[in-house]
């Protein structure tokens, strides 16, 4: 019994110290970013590594939004004033995710529900197809993307790096499997109940899979948010930009102010940071769903 | 008026060939508690949620009342359903849960309380309203999930195996319930379970099905008294009847049994319905239930038996015995026991058992039919 209970607070100190180790290195990239944001460029440029800001300092900051600037917004023939790019280019970033987000919910969480739960002829292969679809690198259909965005009319658009997330097969499977976990006397409760196909949906299944949709927000936000390859791609215009391809931009040919560049990925992070703590109940819960379903 | 016609209802699933519920035939009168019994797989549940309209009938016809429902939705059918797993909304609280069908139905909002609030009443979890599925235990869910049903007044009740996820105790409870229910709630109730003791207390009829055919409709005690099979036999009783191979003689006197060397003497009722029947002599399985069974002294119509266990059930003792390679059990009670015997019989005591010729049921060895 006391030898169980050593071999058990040995475990844990052990894993404990792993962990920590893990988080530091984790960490590391953020603290860095967040430190070099505010240091002075004698820091940043100092041949020996400065752990800590010799002074804290904006002007980093300062640099990043005076260096471009951009209407706040273009609807039309309708533009904003004139702000920071980095601004216009946060405010792309947060437009393009929150969308991405919003749709992929909508879309997998229908699509996920009707693949587990209703009976259709071509079921197993439309989801064989979704499976099959994850495994493909985004390499491989960049190509017959492009074509069809370009044919949509919507190069050079934000929905152009939108729409691609939307159909995304994950998104789909994993929806799947938390509708899988509806018992279907429940659904049938409704139908006798007299809910239509419409309010079953709205008023039994997703509450029921509201975990799954809180992972796959998640998800999708993080993942069209770090998106870099489809928005360096698929926006060519300065307006356009979204945070990360635009502070690349900023990466002169012969020269790099890192202060500015870090000042940017400090930006460009807070959000997604902000998003994972409300969200990361659920994010949890998919990745647990993921692995046990899956 | 909520009588139910099922007319050569046959159900056969996409990709089987052989039907799940063959050619059913029932009637169901206005107010009548139908018990649809028989062991997994007898295509009870089926037909119950044809009934239901969860499942679209391959052919035959579905009549509630006079309107033919084949092809009328759940909804529309004025049916309310109680499931094995109770199917409760783990979100919503237990009001919301009762009164949600009837806010679909748009039924004025105090005249939804009045209804939540009478079901309530009735199930006793008037405390509970407030709380969500997941705060209550087994037996509350179970009354929950038939307040949501009741509240609907609906026209046909229907119980898929309701009690079968509660323990034993909780089981006897709620079946109580049930018949307090339906004093209330006077209504047609179709009730689906593969336990015999739930359909023996519950039913006005009782409906047994094997392999999606229907064998036997009848009282409880008609199923009882007069199984109209082999399987109906063995499957309606606890524990279940024995049954021997035997010989039906015919002589002068009139018809009696040869079983293991045994001769039984058959009653005048059993000697004429076998002679209205113009029975000679044959082969017979002759079924006799525990209870009936006797344990006596060494005689002309007694056999030989083996104690192989013996269970003290306190007012009275199950042997299961082995009497010509045969198990057999046998009910006594234990005030028909001497004093030294009342604990029990010790494993291998030799024993003779009999059955009386009027408690006795023949059944034809190849067809399984009752001969009576």
């Amino acid at each position: 019994m006391n030898s169980g209970v050593k071999h058990t607070s040995v475990y844990k100190v052990i894993s404990l110290i792993i962990l920590v180790i893990l988080a530091i290195l984790f960490l590391f990239p953020l603290y860095w970013i967040i430190t070099g944001a505010f240091k002075p460029t004698t820091d940043i440029y100092s041949a020996e590594t400065v752990w800590w800001p010799s002074q804290w300092v904006l002007r980093n900051f300062r640099e990043l939004f005076s260096s471009r600037s951009a209407p706040l917004f273009q609807i039309g023939s309708l533009t904003g004033p004139t702000v920071p790019a980095a601004i216009r280019w946060l405010i792309n970033t947060v437009f393009m995710a929150v969308m991405a987000m919003l749709l992929t919910c909508v879309t997998a969480t229908m699509a996920g529900y009707a693949l587990a739960k209703k009976r259709f002829v071509g079921r197993n292969v439309v989801f064989t197809l979704i499976v099959c679809a994850m495994a493909l690198p985004k390499q491989v259909i960049l190509i017959p993307l492009i074509r069809e965005i370009s044919a949509l009319g919507l190069y050079n658009n934000l929905w152009a790096v939108i729409f691609p997330t939307v159909g995304w097969p994950f998104g789909v499977f994993l929806m799947r499997q938390f509708s899988e976990s509806i018992p279907g006397e429940m659904l049938e409760a409704a139908r006798i109940d007299g809910a239509s196909e419409a309010r079953t949906f709205t008023q039994i299944v997703l509450p029921m899979v509201k975990p799954g949709i809180g992972a796959l927000a998640i998800f999708t936000f993080i993942n069209s948010w770090n998106d870099y390859f489809m928005q360096l791609i698929m926006l060519t215009s300065s307006s356009n930009y979204t945070i990360s391809v635009g502070i690349a931009t900023l990466q002169g040919e012969s020269s790099t102010d890192f202060g500015i560049l870090m000042a940017g990925a400090a930006l460009a992070a807070v959000p997604i940071i902000i998003v994972f703590l409300i969200f990361q109940k659920y994010f949890t819960q998919g990745i647990t769903m993921g692995a046990v379903k899956g | 008026m909520a009588t139910l016609r099922l007319r050569n209802i046959v159900k056969t699933y996409p990709g089987s060939t052989e039907p799940t519920v063959h050619d059913v035939n029932l009637e169901i009168a206005d107010k009548e508690f139908i018990v649809l019994v028989g062991p997994s797989g007898c295509g009870k549940s089926t037909t119950l949620r044809m009934i239901a309209g969860l499942e679209e009938i391959t052919s035959g016809e579905l009549y509630i009342g006079d309107k033919l429902v084949n092809n009328v939705e759940p909804k529309d059918r004025d049916i309310a359903m109680v499931f094995q797993s109770y199917a409760l909304y783990p979100h919503m609280t237990v009001y919301e849960n009762m009164a949600f069908s009837l806010k679909l139905k748009k039924v004025p909002k105090d005249e939804i309380d009045k209804r939540v609030r009478w079901a309530a009443e009735i199930l006793d979890i008037t405390d509970y309203l407030e709380r969500k599925p997941k705060a209550l235990s087994g037996g509350q869910r179970q009354r929950v999930a038939i307040g949501r049903a009741i509240v609907r007044e609906p026209k046909v009740f229907l119980m898929d195996e309701p009690l079968s996820n509660l323990d034993a105790k909780l089981r006897n409870q709620m079946r109580a319930e049930i018949i307090k229910l339906r004093k209330n709630v006077d209504t047609t109730f179709i009730y689906v379970t593969h336990d015999q003791t739930e359909a023996m207390t519950l039913g006005d009829r009782i409906v047994v099905m094997r392999d999606g055919w229907i064998l036997q409709i009848g009282t409880p005690q008609e199923v009882f008294e007069h199984p109209a099979n082999i399987f109906v036999a063995g499957f309606i009783g606890m524990p279940q009847m024995n049954f021997f191979d035997a010989e039906l003689v015919k002589d002068g006197a009139g018809h009696h049994l040869v079983c293991n060397d045994a001769k039984i003497a058959l009653s005048e009722r059993i000697q004429s319905a076998l002679a209205a029947k113009g029975y000679e002599s044959r082969k017979v399985t002759a079924g006799c239930r525990p209870e009936h069974m006797v344990m006596k002294a060494a005689g002309e119509d007694t056999m030989e038996a083996v104690v192989d266990v013996s269970e003290m059930m306190g007012s009275e003792i199950h042997l299961h015995v082995t009497c010509h390679d045969r198990d057999v059990v046998v009910r006594i009670p234990t005030t028909e026991l001497e004093a030294h015997q009342r604990g029990g019989l010790e494993y291998g005591t030799h024993i003779q058992i009999s059955f009386p010729g009027d408690l006795i049921h023949l059944f034809d060895p190849e067809s399984e039919e009752n001969l009576l």
